[in-house]
């Protein structure tokens, strides 16, 4: 048993923890303001210079307000339902390689909490169980509506949860591992296109799975244009209904979350990660991601909703079927050995 | 004790705890979140077991998947859950408790009698490393010796899919106004005093020299108001309690 | 039993087994049923790892891995099943649904 190698695992996972909060609640502010410019207005400049400060006047003002639970809502479950949410949403960034060892006071520190050989797989499982925290926080609230938002929020993530597995087969099949370590060093190698040498980059490879691991994306963490379970115009607000205060912040940051490991994850898988052209580096990473999160908030300020036929017949009818497509192509490609391979 | 049992004791208890949640909860919702609690754990097991892939699969696919769809049917078939013991746990609940903690203990005994015979086969860790990972391994498995089964299992997915679908299908109104028009109506109310604006029926009196009986054949309803015939069951619907 | 042997999962193995059967005979809500059916299922799975594990085979492995797949079969088809079932006669209780019987 390695007492080190776990203790040096529990403090990078402590770190990243309180990295993800802070980058989370940052988060919120970039939102506002990127929303904010493209709908041509400032957005938060009040609190602190730029609005900085907002995240944390958010913070103080939902804590402070008062915690009500309805009265014919199950209490027990109630009161677990967004702490579940929140629980699982940063354990998907615990796979997640940030670079490559450190040496500090000399002992070697991977920059990555775990490396699992299934760490993939790992978070599609926590996609799954993540269903939870949305139909038991309906189910609680013992509201007719919120359990009607809370079931046609679980319906659109389990379909789009099984977009999002699928369109990460093509991925497995040309790196054959489901390792993030291993896709990162398939990524590192060169693939000759012709006349061009080019980053083994999986988007390259994979366009399709790109586009649609990227919607799929979207629609699992309930984002514009396809949150109508959680949209004002709508249920009211979904299963978020009866949740007030720092309860609904669990919900609400959770999300946010969801957001920041769904792009690290989408860096890493299509983009390379850490990799970069003139050196290997966190901060690649972190470019790739803020991309993504711009992506999103791009889309939010853009893009109409989606109604939710249009949104489960997208899935079903139109998504499910390019994956499959993508998998037997690239099924294809691997077998007849075209490319660097 | 080493740390695997000590860890897999743990979890064993957290399972069996969870799997006592199903069976003794008032609410059904509160046996599922037994049953999740459960199967976790079980995944957890299957981690110190050294069977990665199938621990995710466990989570991705019962934990994941079955149970969240249990939990969508509870709720729609009965949103608000009746608790089923009324205030006191049955008689046969606590029978069954304990004939089954007897039969436990007789499983024990068995199972701590004797171990586990048969010849050990080649994948021990160092092989399976080797290979690189349990889930090569495990592919190299089931693709070569057990090709056969996996095409079985595409296609019984691909039948429980279609009967899904199959039962799933919601009532089309044609089916709806067919069953209904196999009843005819006469309301009281109703200020046409019938529900189908052609009489279908025969004149009282002799055609063809017999008397055809009124309703044409069909059983006659009266119906208080206007609204009651909306909602009469198709001849044969089992409607009662 | 110092050692994590198949004896340890043959007796979780068992005890999640009992506790599913004694589910299925004494409940009366046919969705509690259901779920004490699928902890049946994966009793039976825990044992097949525990075997896997002892006899460093991997066929433990692939025949779990074989019933989830059809524990996901059966829970689709049977709870398809209960809903026109139970959307017919709206109730879950499974002592009401006996019309085979009469």
């Amino acid at each position: 048993m390695d007492w080190q190698r776990l203790i040096v695992s529990y403090l990078a996972g402590f770190v990243l923890l309180t990295v993800l909060l802070g980058l989370m609640a940052y988060m919120t502010w970039f939102e506002r303001r990127v929303l904010a410019r493209m709908q041509h207005r400032v957005g938060p400049n009040r609190t602190g210079p730029f609005g900085l400060l907002q995240p944390i006047a958010d913070g103080i003002k939902l804590l402070a307000k008062e915690d009500i639970v309805p009265a014919n809502a199950d209490r027990l479950v109630f009161l677990v339902a967004p702490l579940l949410s929140f629980a699982l949403a940063p354990l998907g960034a615990a796979v997640i390689p940030f670079g490559d060892t450190l040496q500090l006071f000399g002992i070697e520190i991977p920059l990555l909490v775990a490396d699992i050989n299934v760490a993939v797989l790992y978070v599609l499982a926590l996609g799954s169980v993540g269903v939870y925290g949305i139909i038991l926080g309906g189910y609680a609230s013992g509201n007719r509506y919120s359990l009607l938002g809370a079931l046609r929020s679980t319906a659109q993530v389990i379909s789009y949860e099984l977009v999002l597995g699928l369109s990460l087969v093509g991925v497995f099949i040309l790196s054959g591992s489901l390792s993030l370590q291993d896709i990162l060093r398939e990524q590192q190698r060169m693939l000759v296109l012709g006349p061009l040498t080019l980053p083994n980059w999986y988007i390259l490879s994979q366009p399709l799975a790109f586009a649609l691991f990227l919607i799929a994306a979207v629609a699992e963490t309930n984002r514009a244009p396809f949150d109508l379970p959680e949209a004002e115009t709508e249920l009211v607000a979904g299963y978020l209904t009866e949740y007030s205060g720092f309860r609904f912040s669990f919900y609400f940051l959770a999300e946010y979350i969801n957001m920041i490991v769904v792009s690290l994850l989408a860096a890493t898988l299509f983009l390379g990660g850490i990799d970069g052209p003139f050196a290997d580096g966190v901060w690649w990473l972190a470019l790739k991601a803020l991309f993504f999160l711009f992506f999103y908030v791009w889309l939010r300020a853009t893009l109409p909703r989606f109604r939710y036929d249009q949104l489960m017949g997208l899935a079903w009818k139109v998504l499910l079927p390019l994956a499959l497509l993508n998998i037997g192509l690239t099924g294809l490609v691997r077998l007849w050995g075209i490319g660097a391979l | 004790m080493s740390l695997e049992v000590a860890v897999f004791s743990l979890l064993a208890l957290v399972s069996v705890l969870g799997a006592l949640g199903v069976v003794l909860a008032r609410n059904p919702v509160h046996s599922a979140i037994g049953l999740v609690l459960s199967f976790l754990n079980v995944a957890a097991i299957y981690l110190v077991a050294r069977a990665e892939f199938l621990a995710v699969v466990q989570v991705i696919v019962y934990a994941g998947a079955i149970i969240v769809l249990v939990v969508f049917v509870t709720m729609l078939v009965h949103p608000d859950d009746l608790p089923e013991f009324h205030g006191r746990r049955s008689l046969r609940l606590v029978t069954g408790l304990v004939l089954g903690a007897a039969l436990l203990a007789e499983v024990a005994a068995a199972v701590l009698a004797r171990g586990v015979r048969g010849a050990p086969g080649p994948w021990t860790d160092e092989v399976v490393a080797a290979v690189g990972g349990n889930t090569r391994a495990l592919g190299q498995v089931l693709y070569v010796d057990y090709t056969l089964g996996i095409q079985l299992t595409a296609l019984l997915l691909l039948a429980a899919t279609i009967a899904a679908i199959a039962l799933a299908r919601p009532e089309a109104i044609s089916d709806r106004v067919a069953a209904a028009r196999r009843v005819l109506t006469i309301s009281l109310a109703h200020p046409r005093g019938l529900d189908q604006p052609e009489l279908p029926l025969a004149l009282p009196g002799t055609q063809d020299g017999r008397v055809k009986a009124a309703g044409g054949g069909r059983p006659i309803v009266l119906a208080r108001s206007a609204d009651e015939f909306t909602e009469q069951p198709a001849w044969g619907e089992w409607r009662g309690r | 039993m110092s050692e994590l042997s198949a004896t340890h999962f043959l007796l979780l193995s068992a005890a999640l087994f009992i506790i599913g059967m004694v589910g299925v005979l004494t409940r009366r809500n046919v969705l509690v049923i259901f779920m004490c059916i699928e902890l049946m299922l994966n009793a039976v799975n825990v044992s097949l790892i525990g075997f896997a594990w002892e006899l460093h085979q991997l066929t433990g492995q692939v025949f779990a891995l074989f019933v989830i797949a059809i524990a996901a079969a059966e829970a689709v088809v049977g709870l398809g099943i209960v809903m026109a079932l139970t959307r017919r006669t709206d109730t879950v209780d499974i002592d009401e649904l006996r019309q085979l019987r009469e």
